[in-house]
């Protein structure tokens, strides 16, 4: 064997993972937004879940740059991981990568200081994470080597299409916005509670 | 009308609540929700209680009497 093949298999592993953790993170932040669970799921736990794969995904990411620095496979210098388009292999699609990951920490930074930037600003940069996930698509499809494999290809479009419907699922659905208001019960007491 | 708890051990100050219902919730110096009121006609409260991330809001519909 010329080269130790370890770091270019965790370089495509990893960012495959990182891709679908990713993936994990978007669809559980639409169902927190949708709840097309009801109350079979507590927000609070989809919450939690939401963030902690995030987590995951930006150490998978982490685990992805290091192990395509340290590969000789591609010869990656360590400002093609940090500046678009500073990287000699295909510098568009790696760029792509590049904007996914930087727009990623910034996301997910953003939740400390956001009695900072205010509860507003903070949601209104949340919808940068549509970007990300497009970005990051386009980075695995035409900079990642597996991309002519069939399952690589299922993968992707398995994590669109999950995206897609979610997203239609909760434009459709919006239960956060009720369109009428619960009509006040004639018996006294506590009629119901809608805890959400 | 309707009776808002707010579980405080479940707020996080995503400030949801008070974006949507801001005559109802506040954030408070901690950034946590608190309420101004306890009590609402405001179907806005609802929305509210619904939008939250962490489920803190209960909203209860109480006959006005």
């Amino acid at each position: 064997m010329k080269t130790d093949p370890t770091f270019w298999l965790l370089a495509r592993a990893s960012g495959l993972t990182a891709y679908a953790l990713l993936t994990a993170s978007v669809l559980a932040g639409l169902v927190l937004k949708s709840r097309p669970f009801g109350r079979a799921l507590k927000p609070s736990s989809v919450t939690d879940v939401h963030r902690f794969l995030a987590l995951l995904g930006l150490g998978m990411l982490g685990l992805h740059a290091g192990s395509i620095m340290l590969d000789a496979t591609v010869k990656m210098p360590i400002a093609g991981l940090f500046v678009p388009g500073a990287s000699p292999y295909r510098p568009a699609s790696v760029a792509f990568g590049v904007l996914a990951a930087e727009l990623m920490v910034l996301i997910y930074g953003s939740f400390s200081v956001r009695k900072r930037i205010g509860g507003r600003n903070w949601r209104r940069l949340h919808w940068a994470t549509y970007l990300v996930f497009v970005l990051g698509t386009a980075h695995g499809l035409f900079a990642g080597t597996d991309s002519s494999q069939p399952w690589a290809r299922n993968l992707y479009l398995g994590a669109v299409g999950a995206v897609v419907f979610a997203t239609a699922w909760r434009a459709l659905a919006r239960p956060t916005r009720p369109a009428r208001p619960v009509p006040a019960r004639p018996t006294p007491a506590p009629a119901r509670e809608r805890s959400a | 009308m309707y009776r808002i708890v707010i579980d405080g051990s479940l707020c996080s100050g995503f400030g949801d609540c008070a974006d949507l219902a801001p005559d109802v919730f506040e954030l408070d110096g901690h950034g946590k929700a608190v309420l101004r009121i306890g009590t609402s006609v405001d179907a806005a409260v609802l929305e509210a209680a619904a939008a939250c991330p962490m489920g803190a809001i209960s909203v209860v519909e109480e006959n006005a009497a």
